[in-house]
C-alpha cells in the first residue's frame, strides 16, 4: 500500500458528468511530492496554454500532500490551482483549516475538475462515493449559509466544505474559495474559476485514517517539530495575535502601507493594531488542523463576529486606505469572507482609486458619484457591494486593478500596484529588499508567500554568516545576498506547500529545513525522498512554473516592481530614503536559479 | 473524569489526532474516541468524549460486551461484541461510535489520557473519579434516530450556550 498519500486522483468532468478514479503513481509523486507541486506539474503537463481562463477547458485542481492530515503539526493545507482569471498566468492559492485532511481521509491526493456544468452544482466526495449535485437553491447564498446548507442537506456536520460566495458566482476576478467559512484561498481568483464552472462548492468526507510508513520514526520527528514550535521565541506573540502582530512590527520599521504606500508609518497605528484587536475584541483563539500555535482568533464586536482577520486583510482595510476604525475593518473581514472576495485585491482597487482621487486624476463623475477621499468608509462599503454584484462602477473594479487602470488610462497605471496582474501585498518592499525581489519573480505575481524571506527581518547576523557566508542577508535594508536568500527560501516555501503544512511555521518561524523535510517525507511515505531527490524535484517544479508562465506570455521585463518602489524613496522613518534596486537582484536570482539572462530555464 | 473547557478550545483537534494515533497508529476521526464538534458560524469548538454518565446507557449491551472498569472507563470485549450497534444507538451524546465493526469509546488511556497531554490550551482536563451530577438523561430525550454526529452537534450546542452568552456580554466592555 501507499503510505502517507491518499492513494487516488479523482477526475471530474462537469460538462459530461463523467467521474474517473485513478491510482496515485508513487514514482510520479517523487517528482511532484504533492500539494502545490502536484498541481503545478499537472497543469504543466495537461493544461492547454492559450485558453481563456474562464473557458471550460481551464482546469481546476485541488491537491493535498503526502503528510497532510497526519500527526505532523499544522499539516492542514490544501492548494487550489488553475490558469488565473485575474492574471492570465499560473494561479494558485492555499488554505488551512480542515478541508485538506478530510480530502486525504477520503483517499485522494488530487481532485481534477474540468468542463462546465450546465447549471449550478456542487460536488460531494465521500470516500469511494462521488457525485455532482444540483446547487441552484444555494446559488446567491453567501459562503456561511452555503456551508451550513450543504451540511444540513447531507445531514452531516462533519463534511468539510470549500465554497464560493456571490462574488465567485458573478465572476469577480479576485473571488475567493473558503474552507471552514474563514480559511481563504484568497489570491489569483480561484473563486472566479469555481464560478466559471458553475461550481458552488465541494463537500468532502473521509473515514480512512492516515497511515504512515514508519510510525515510530515519524512520531519522533513530529515531537521534535512540536518542541521547536513551543520553544520558539515568537510563540507567545504569534499565539496572541497571529499575523496581525505585523501591523505594529512593520510600522516600527517604517513599511506599513499607509494611504496606498505613500507613507510607511501610520500615526493611528495603535487604533488598528493586532494588540488592540486581541485586547478588545478577541474572545478566544482558533486553530487549523493539528496546530499547536493556534494563531487564529475569533472576535465579536457590536457590528460583526467572525474568525480572523489576518494581517493582509486588516491592513488592506485600515492604513492602506486611510481608515482608522478597527471595528470597521473587522466588519469588512466578516463581510468579505461571506461574500467570497479577496481583501488584498479589492483593497488595492480602492487604494488606487483613492490615490487617483487625491491626485485629481479621477473625480466623482468618473467614479459613479462616489467620493474616494482617504478613509471614506461609506464609499468603501458601497463600492464593495457594487463589485460583488458587478454593478455600475463595480463592474470595472471587478476586473482587478491592472485592468481597471488600463481602462481609465490618464496615467493612472502608475498607481496600480501589481506585478503581472496580481496586486501587491501589504509590505512596502522599500524597507525589505528580499521581499521586493520575491514580489518581482514570484510565479503568481506580487506575492510574498512564494519565498517569504522573513529571515531578513530577524537580525540574525551570525546565523546568516553560518548559513550563507553573507552577514548582510540579515539586514533588511541591504540588497546584498538577497538573491541567495530568496533562491533558498523559495524552495523552502515550496517544500512546505508540497507537504502541505503552514508556511508561518515552516518558513516564517524557520522551522522546516530540507534535511528535516527529507526525513519526514521518507518516514511518512516509505519512498526514497532523499535530500537530493527532494531538491531536484523542487527545482523541477519551479522551472515548470516558469516555463508555463513563459507560455502564458510573461517575459523578464515583467520581473520588476511598480514605479513607486524602485524610484520614489520613502520620506521618513527607519526605512527613509530607500528604494528597491530590483533589476540587480533579479539578475542575480536568474543566475542562481540556473536560468538564462532572459529568465528562461535552460 | 474528563472535563471540557470550551472557552479555551481552539478546535485544533490535537486531542482527536493523538487519541487516534496512540490507539491505532493512524490519524483519523473515525478511529478517535474523542471527537471535536466545530460550529464555525458561532465560533464554537467542543470535544465530545465519554462522560461516564451515571446512567451508563451503552452498558445495556445485549451481548454483555461492555463493562465498567476500575477508573470508571468503558471496557469493550472484542470477543463478545457482535458490532450490533446498540451502544452507539443508546449513547445520547454520540460518544461511542462504530467504525469497521469496532466500537470506539474513551478508555482513559489507563489513567493518563493522551488527549489531555496533547492539549496545550488547557481545554481538556482529567481528574480521577466522577462528579456528582453526571446524568445525561436530559439528552436522552429525542436522541432516537439521530446519527452520532447529529447527537454530538446537539450536545455541543447545548454545552456552549452559556459561553456564547458570556461573549455577547463582553461586547463593548
Amino acid at each position: 500500500m501507499l503510505y502517507g498519500y491518499g492513494g487516488h486522483i479523482i477526475r471530474i468532468d462537469l460538462t459530461s458528468g463523467k467521474i474517473v478514479r485513478e491510482r496515485t503513481d508513487p514514482q510520479y509523486m517523487l517528482k511532484a511530492i504533492g500539494g502545490r507541486g502536484l498541481n503545478s506539474l499537472r497543469l504543466y503537463e495537461e493544461l492547454k496554454r492559450d485558453i481563456d481562463p474562464l473557458s471550460p477547458e481551464n482546469m481546476l485542481l485541488v491537491a493535498v500532500g503526502p503528510l497532510t492530515g497526519s500527526l505532523l503539526s499544522s499539516s492542514a493545507y490544501m492548494t487550489i490551482s488553475g490558469k488565473s482569471p485575474l492574471t492570465g498566468i499560473l494561479g494558485d492559492s492555499a488554505a488551512g483549516g480542515f478541508f485538506g485532511p478530510e480530502l486525504k481521509q477520503a483517499g485522494y491526493d488530487q481532485v481534477v475538475i474540468t468542463g462546465k456544468a450546465d447549471k449550478p452544482c456542487y460536488l460531494v466526495i465521500a470516500d469511494d462515493h462521488a457525485e455532482i449535485r444540483e446547487a441552484s437553491h444555494f446559488w446567491g447564498r453567501d459562503i456561511w449559509a452555503t456551508t451550513t446548507g450543504v451540511r444540513m442537506e447531507l445531514r452531516n456536520n462533519a463534511f468539510q466544505i470549500a465554497a464560493i460566495g456571490p462574488a465567485g458566482e458573478n465572476l469577480v476576478k479576485f473571488a475567493t474559495v473558503a474552507c471552514n467559512n474563514a480559511r481563504m484561498c484568497g489570491r489569483t481568483g480561484m473563486g472566479c474559476l469555481f464560478g466559471s464552472k458553475n461550481l458552488k462548492a465541494v463537500a468532502v468526507r473521509g473515514t480512512t485514517p492516515v497511515a504512515v510508513a514508519g510510525p515510530l520514526t515519524y512520531l519522533d520527528l513530529c515531537r521534535e517539530l512540536d518542541r521547536r514550535i513551543i520553544e520558539h521565541p515568537e510563540w507567545d506573540r504569534r499565539h496572541a495575535m497571529g499575523s496581525t502582530l505585523l501591523v505594529k512590527a512593520l510600522n516600527g520599521v517604517g513599511i506599513l502601507p499607509t494611504n496606498h504606500f505613500q507613507k510607511g508609518i501610520c500615526e493611528y497605528v495603535d487604533k488598528i493594531s493586532g494588540e488592540t484587536l486581541a485586547e478588545k475584541y478577541k474572545v478566544k483563539n482558533k486553530s487549523c488542523f493539528n496546530c499547536n500555535v493556534h494563531c487564529s482568533r475569533y472576535y465579536i464586536t457590536d457590528q460583526a463576529e467572525a474568525e480572523g482577520p489576518e494581517y493582509e486583510t486588516l491592513c488592506s482595510y485600515t492604513s492602506r486606505i486611510g481608515v482608522d476604525d478597527l471595528r470597521f475593518a473587522l466588519r469588512m473581514n466578516a463581510f468579505l469572507n461571506r461574500m467570497g472576495m479577496d481583501s488584498l485585491s479589492s483593497g488595492e482597487t480602492i487604494g488606487w482609486a483613492m490615490e487617483c482621487f487625491e491626485k485629481g486624476i479621477l473625480n466623482r463623475d468618473d467614479m459613479g458619484g462616489l467620493d474616494f477621499t482617504w478613509g471614506n468608509k461609506e464609499t468603501v462599503e458601497k463600492v464593495l457591494n457594487l463589485i460583488i454584484r458587478r454593478e455600475g462602477i463595480g463592474d470595472a473594479f471587478a476586473e482587478g486593478t491592472r485592468s481597471l487602470a488600463r481602462r481609465f488610462g490618464r496615467g493612472t497605471e502608475k498607481y496600480a500596484f501589481h506585478v503581472k496582474g496580481l496586486d501587491m501585498i501589504c509590505g512596502d518592499p522599500r524597507g525589505i529588499k528580499a521581499f521586493g525581489l520575491t514580489y518581482a519573480i514570484a510565479s503568481r505575481g506580487a506575492d510574498h508567500l512564494r519565498a517569504e524571506p522573513f529571515f531578513e527581518l530577524t537580525e540574525r547576523y551570525d546565523e546568516a554568516e553560518r548559513r550563507w557566508g553573507i552577514r548582510d542577508i540579515a539586514n533588511r535594508l541591504s540588497n546584498n545576498g538577497k538573491a541567495v536568500l530568496v533562491e533558498h527560501t523559495e524552495r523552502q516555501a515550496l517544500i512546505t506547500d508540497c507537504m502541505t503544512m503552514c508556511k508561518n511555521i515552516g518558513l516564517s518561524m524557520d522551522l522546516m529545513d530540507f534535511e528535516f523535510a527529507s526525513r519526514l517525507l521518507s518516514a511518512g511515505t516509505g519512498l526514497d525522498f532523499s535530500q537530493d531527490r527532494v531538491d531536484r524535484s523542487l527545482r523541477g517544479i519551479i522551472d515548470a512554473d516558469r516555463k508555463m508562465n513563459i507560455d502564458f506570455g510573461i517575459d523578464s521585463s515583467m520581473d520588476t516592481l511598480p514605479y513607486r518602489f524602485t524610484q520614489e524613496p520613502l520620506d521618513e522613518g527607519p526605512s527613509k530614503g530607500e528604494v528597491v534596486p530590483v533589476a540587480d537582484m533579479v539578475r542575480d536570482y536568474y543566475k542562481l536559479r540556473g536560468w538564462d539572462e532572459q529568465g528562461r530555464p535552460r | 473524569m474528563i472535563r471540557i473547557n470550551p472557552e479555551k478550545c481552539t478546535g485544533c483537534i490535537r486531542c482527536e489526532v493523538s487519541c487516534s494515533f496512540f490507539h491505532t497508529g493512524r490519524v483519523g476521526r473515525s478511529r478517535a474516541r474523542v471527537k471535536v464538534v466545530k460550529i464555525e458560524e458561532l465560533g464554537i469548538d467542543y470535544p465530545v468524549i465519554c462522560r461516564q454518565c451515571e446512567e451508563r446507557y451503552c452498558a445495556r449491551c445485549p451481548e454483555s460486551a461492555i463493562e465498567i472498569g476500575g477508573q470508571g472507563q468503558m471496557i469493550i470485549s472484542p470477543t463478545l461484541c457482535t458490532a450490533c450497534g446498540t451502544c452507539e444507538a443508546l449513547c445520547p451524546i454520540g460518544a461511542i461510535e462504530l467504525y469497521e465493526d469496532i466500537p470506539y469509546v474513551c478508555d482513559l488511556c489507563g489513567g493518563e489520557p493522551r488527549c489531555v497531554q496533547q492539549c496545550n490550551m488547557g481545554a481538556i482536563e482529567y481528574t480521577p473519579g466522577t462528579e456528582e451530577s453526571n446524568s445525561l438523561k436530559a439528552y436522552k430525550k429525542r436522541s432516537q434516530g439521530l446519527t452520532p454526529e447529529e447527537k454530538r452537534l446537539r450536545y455541543a450546542l447545548d454545552m456552549t450556550q452559556s459561553l456564547r452568552d458570556e461573549w455577547k456580554a463582553m461586547i463593548g466592555g
